[in-house]
């Protein structure tokens, strides 16, 4: 029984995208009550699930295939930060993108494939094996482009085919990374590490630069991050799911698993890839940064924070020192729920308020009350303020740093923080202190809207609050990193 | 899950103006949220009177919150709590006025962080606390929405932003070097020999901009005066003292020294004369805080005994500077001759203290503080008591040039300074022997009071001078002042031979470059392939 719960979880998103693709546009309500329902049961399986894994237990099963390809899925602690993470925020997110798509068209299609790529995402968190992962990693880039595109005008079709323009060529590479490394030690497990010493290490560098290449393109490292502030022309569901509740999270999960469950820590340090990681992380961290201070769309200011801020992740864990891996594993967290929240925000001006760019949100604040604090909220957070949740990365990833004898950390931490201030506070200041346009039609009467806005952004300040107990998100990142990868 | 282990009463301390500011937010509370103030600090000074028994956990909070209570953080608590409450009271006109409900929202705000950087034994609790009160008062400052107000609010929260990166860069040093996040430990790693003098540097850089330390002090003389008046009694009187408990806690005992005693000097000296050339009272007494901070720098500084009594001093400045703060409302509210005299007076007499008249408040705190001090800096400590007396002179003699409006229960608006003011003058007396070590007769001795009246005697002839012929007035902003005037002489050459031109066009082109690159890279066709196969040659390429 307990074996088959790695399929159940799978399941709750699969059926309702396989059942969705099929229902006649007006059958609104079985659409809803389907993909509610599969985020609601994935959720109550994910807190059981949870329970078990902090008391040791660990899931796994194995479907054959093909003869000698297995499908193994696996629930570890990793796995559950971000499957638990994915499926909280998927929850969120088909709330308001229920209400956000109204009655527009397509949503059949919309949501068949926003279901699957729940699934996709969920199955790369689950993978127990390369082979599973790649499987999974390519359903996500697949079933993310009619996503990009939804809209169907000419833009959204650019954006789509600039995505496709990245991913395909990375997946190649990724899956030519999976055969070379395979060919030398056999399938590879994330369970007991790939015994790599028949490769010789000049081979064992270009593998894992073919790996974060393969892997990094869904994170957004620079340069492999052009598509993301392009595919901002998607609806703002989209760019949640982008952003926060697979496609980047994704790219950061493949880098974690191929650092510690491929290579592995020490082998990573033994060929002196992890300091070029990182510091293509951190000018990833400043680049993305200055470029947003030069966007004036709000959307396309926050896909380029969001380049800057998923290095953290990749910069903690490519650190490898114990506070570095905790600050970057929570950071997963933490990013994803501050800036889901500005995205929710960001539909939400954009629905209800007509604004999409930066001159719009004079005087909004007062209109728009909710919507506009927790944008507050989510830009505070950005920055590092305390007590919302991005500033308790920001300190174990600089003592992380000072860990990893690598100082220069703190001085991109420090630039990083002081950009992240540019390019957030004249927004809160246009929110708050300036005069609205009196010609200017604005509210927020759309409570399916702002509710998952609000519960975001409640979750981003409990993360910070509450930091030190055991069930935040730093709590889970402390118990990964200590059961896995810290022994 | 543990809520908290050990008294709740320091917890509570800062919850409660939490659970207030929140209330504030309510639409039926907002237009009556200043009637809330007065109970923000009431726990706070509860807890002051009462004093600390032991260790107050959170482990669930934050990253593990720790509080307690000594002698030195019972004090500033007890100080700060005292001038907030009063400074509440005085704020009551307010209610009504637009935008109070943010302002009182961020008054509890700024409130909670003020009391907690004084209970906070753990570096995490402290930098929030920190934070909070830091970057929160930007609320205070900002609030009349002059244009003036704006103005020192963008330099404010620019040069706080700063210090917030500095602080927290400079305490994750700390934390590493310690290998642990309590404060006491974390000082004693700093000081140990071969520590990192990056991160008490940044520290220092941190605190300084909010303790005013010369050359950090730009933004004080502009953001004190922009307030409201119980805003300003609130900044200049206990949001000050923040950053110097943080110098008092962070900063190890002798590292630096000859560098915070020199500035600290420069700003004792250099700011109390450069507020005589100020016309707006608030603005002199703004730099009067200046010129006192940097006297209690000077001691941190200074280390040993002078920098333990610190609190002892701060104490003082702290409920006088309250008290001359709120004397400016007051006057402004008073047009008959009978009250303005009276406002004078007591002003007259709250600055004598500050002065160090002998056996006020002022004469004690520094008579205490004098003690840990090498001859010749007890010397400048004296001297310097002759620039206090010279600007608070003159801050008495704006002070009368100011008409007032007369306003409903005047005498509940004085009742407060002077309630501040015989604090300021009863407090030092009942903690004397506690925290100078001497009995009182110690205070009638010729020797101690010829020290503290000849500083003030050999200021009389220049006030009167200064009285007489005044000097230039200016604008408040010292450096940002001549910094300004360079820059403006700088855009009068040519425009392209001019530095600043040329920066702005080299940034413009930077701009525009790295967005066509940009551009060029998500358009391009093989963009896709071709960068992959770059990332690929350069991980090749290495060793």
């Amino acid at each position: 029984m307990t074996g088959l719960l790695p399929i159940f979880i799978l399941l709750t998103s699969l059926v309702p995208a396989a059942i969705t693709f099929f229902l006649r546009q007006e059958s609104y309500r079985l659409r809803n009550a389907l993909n509610l329902g599969g985020a609601v049961v994935k959720g109550a399986l994910i807190v059981a699930m949870l329970v078990a894994v902090a008391g040791g237990a660990s899931f796994e099963t194995a479907i054959p295939l093909a003869p000698g390809l297995v499908l193994l899925l696996r629930i570890d602690a990793l796995a559950l930060l971000f499957v638990s993470l994915s499926a909280t925020l998927w929850l969120l997110t088909t709330i308001y993108a229920i209400s956000y798509l109204g009655e527009k068209p397509e949503q059949s299609r919309f949501f068949g494939f926003f279901s699957l790529c729940v699934f996709a995402t969920t199955g790369i968190a689950l993978s127990g094996s390369l082979i599973s992962f790649f499987i999974f990693f390519e359903l996500l880039t697949l079933s993310t482009w009619p996503l990009v595109a939804h809209k169907q005008d000419a833009a959204s079709l650019r954006a789509a085919r600039g995505y496709l323009l990245y991913a395909l060529p990375c997946s190649t590479i990724l899956l030519v990374a999976i055969v070379w490394l395979e060919s030398a030690t056999g399938p590879i497990l994330f369970t007991d590490p790939p015994d790599l010493s028949g490769v010789d290490p000049a081979s064992l560098r270009v593998i894992f630069a073919l790996f974060i290449v393969g892997v990094g393109m869904k994170a957004a490292i620079i340069p492999l991050h052009g598509w993301l502030p392009a595919a901002m022309v998607a609806p703002a569901p989209v760019s949640a799911l982008l952003h926060a509740v697979a496609v980047v999270k994704a790219g950061a999960f493949g880098v974690i698993r191929v650092i510690y469950d491929v290579f592995g820590i020490e082998r990573v340090a033994e060929l002196g890839v992890g300091t070029p990681l990182a510091a293509l992380a951190s000018f990833t961290i400043i680049w993305g940064s200055l470029r947003a201070l030069q966007q004036t769309e709000i959307k396309k200011r926050l896909a380029y924070s969001t380049v800057s801020q998923v290095s953290y992740i990749i910069l903690g864990v490519a650190l490898a020192s114990p506070f570095a891996v905790i600050g970057g594993l929570a950071h997963l967290v933490h990013q994803g729920l501050m800036k889901i929240t500005l995205f929710f925000c960001a539909g939400i001006y954009d629905e209800r308020a007509g604004v999409r760019s930066i001159e719009g949100l004079d005087g909004l604040g007062r209109r728009m009350p909710w919507t506009s604090t927790c944008f507050s909220i989510g830009a505070l957070g950005m920055i590092g303020l305390p007590p919302i949740a991005g500033f308790v990365s920001k300190i174990y990833l600089g003592i992380g740093g000072l860990q990893a004898e690598a100082p220069w950390v703190l001085a991109v931490l420090g630039a990083s923080t002081l950009l992240n201030a540019a390019y957030f506070v004249p927004l809160l200041y246009r929110l708050w202190f300036r005069e609205i346009a009196p010609d200017a039609e604005a509210d927020e009467r759309a409570p399916a809207l702002v509710g998952p806005a609000v519960a975001a952004a409640l979750a981003a300040v409990l993360a910070g609050m509450l930091a030190a107990s055991d069930i935040s998100p730093l709590g889970w990142a402390t118990l990964i990193s200590e059961r896995d990868y810290l022994e | 899950m543990t809520p908290w282990i050990g008294p709740f009463l320091p917890l509570a301390a800062l919850i409660w103006p939490l659970l207030l500011g929140a209330l504030t937010a309510m639409p039926p509370l907002r237009p009556v949220a200043v009637r809330l103030l007065p109970l923000a600090p009431v726990p706070a000074l509860w807890l002051a009177l009462a004093g600390g028994q032991g260790v107050t956990a959170a482990p669930d909070l934050l990253l593990g919150v720790t509080l307690e209570l000594d002698d030195a953080r019972r004090l500033l608590l007890g100080m700060t709590a005292a001038l907030w409450l009063v400074a509440a009271l005085a704020a009551q006109p307010m209610t009504g006025r637009p935008h109070t409900a943010i302002f009182s929202g961020f008054w509890c705000l700024v409130l909670a962080g003020n009391l907690g950087v004084f209970l906070a034994l753990d570096v995490v609790t402290f930098y929030v606390s920190f934070a909070a009160v830091s970057l929160a008062s930007w609320f205070l400052i900002v609030h009349e929405r002059t244009e003036k107000a704006l103005h020192a609010g963008r330099v404010y929260i620019v040069i706080a932003l700063a210090g917030e990166v500095a602080l927290l860069v400079g305490l994750i040093i700390g934390a590493d070097a310690a290998q642990s996040m309590a404060v006491g430990e974390i000082r004693a790693a700093l000081g140990a020999p071969g520590s990192s003098a990056v991160g008490i540097a940044l520290l220092v850089l941190g605190f300084g901009i909010k303790a005013g330390l010369v050359p950090l002090h730009v933004w004080l003389p502009l953001a004190h005066p922009a307030a409201p008046v119980p805003g300003s009694a609130v900044l200049s009187g206990a949001i000050v003292k923040a950053g110097l408990f943080g110098l008092v806690l962070f900063v190890p005992e002798g590292a630096l020294g000859p560098v915070l005693m020199p500035l600290g000097l420069v700003g004792a000296f250099g700011a109390a004369l450069w507020g005589l050339t100020q016309a707006n009272p608030k603005a002199v007494l703004a730099y009067s805080t200046i010129s006192q901070m940097g006297l209690m720098i000077m001691l941190v500084g200074a280390g040993g005994a002078a920098r333990e009594t610190v609190p002892f001093f701060a104490l003082h400045h702290g409920l006088a500077k309250g008290a001359l703060f709120l004397l400016v409302g007051v006057m402004m509210a008073a047009s008959g001759r009978g009250r303005r005299l009276l406002c004078l007076a007591l002003a007259a007499a709250v600055s004598a203290s500050v002065a160090g008249l002998p056996l006020t408040g002022g004469a004690l705190a520094k008579a205490a503080v004098k003690q840990g001090l090498a001859d010749w800096s007890a010397l400048a400590l004296s001297l310097s008591s002759v620039a206090t007396s010279l600007i608070l002179i003159w801050f008495l003699a704006r002070l009368w040039q100011m008409q007032g409006r007369d306003e409903a229960l005047w005498g509940a608006r004085f009742a407060l300074p002077a309630a501040l003011g015989v604090l300021a003058v009863t407090g030092p007396w009942l903690l004397w022997s506690a925290w100078s070590g001497h009995g009182p007769d110690y205070l009638f001795k010729a020797d101690t009071l010829i020290d503290a009246l000849w500083p003030v005697a050999i200021a009389l002839p220049p006030a009167a001078a200064v009285l007489r012929w005044r000097l230039p007035q200016l604008p408040p902003g010292d450096l940002l002042l001549i910094l300004g005037a360079w820059r403006g002489r700088a855009v009068r050459i040519p425009a392209p031979l001019s530095l600043r031109a040329d920066a702005d066009g080299a940034l413009r082109a930077a701009r525009r470059n790295s967005a066509r690159l940009e551009g060029i890279l998500i358009r391009w066709r093989l963009t896709g392939v071709l960068i992959p196969l770059l990332v690929l040659l350069m991980f090749a390429l290495l060793p």
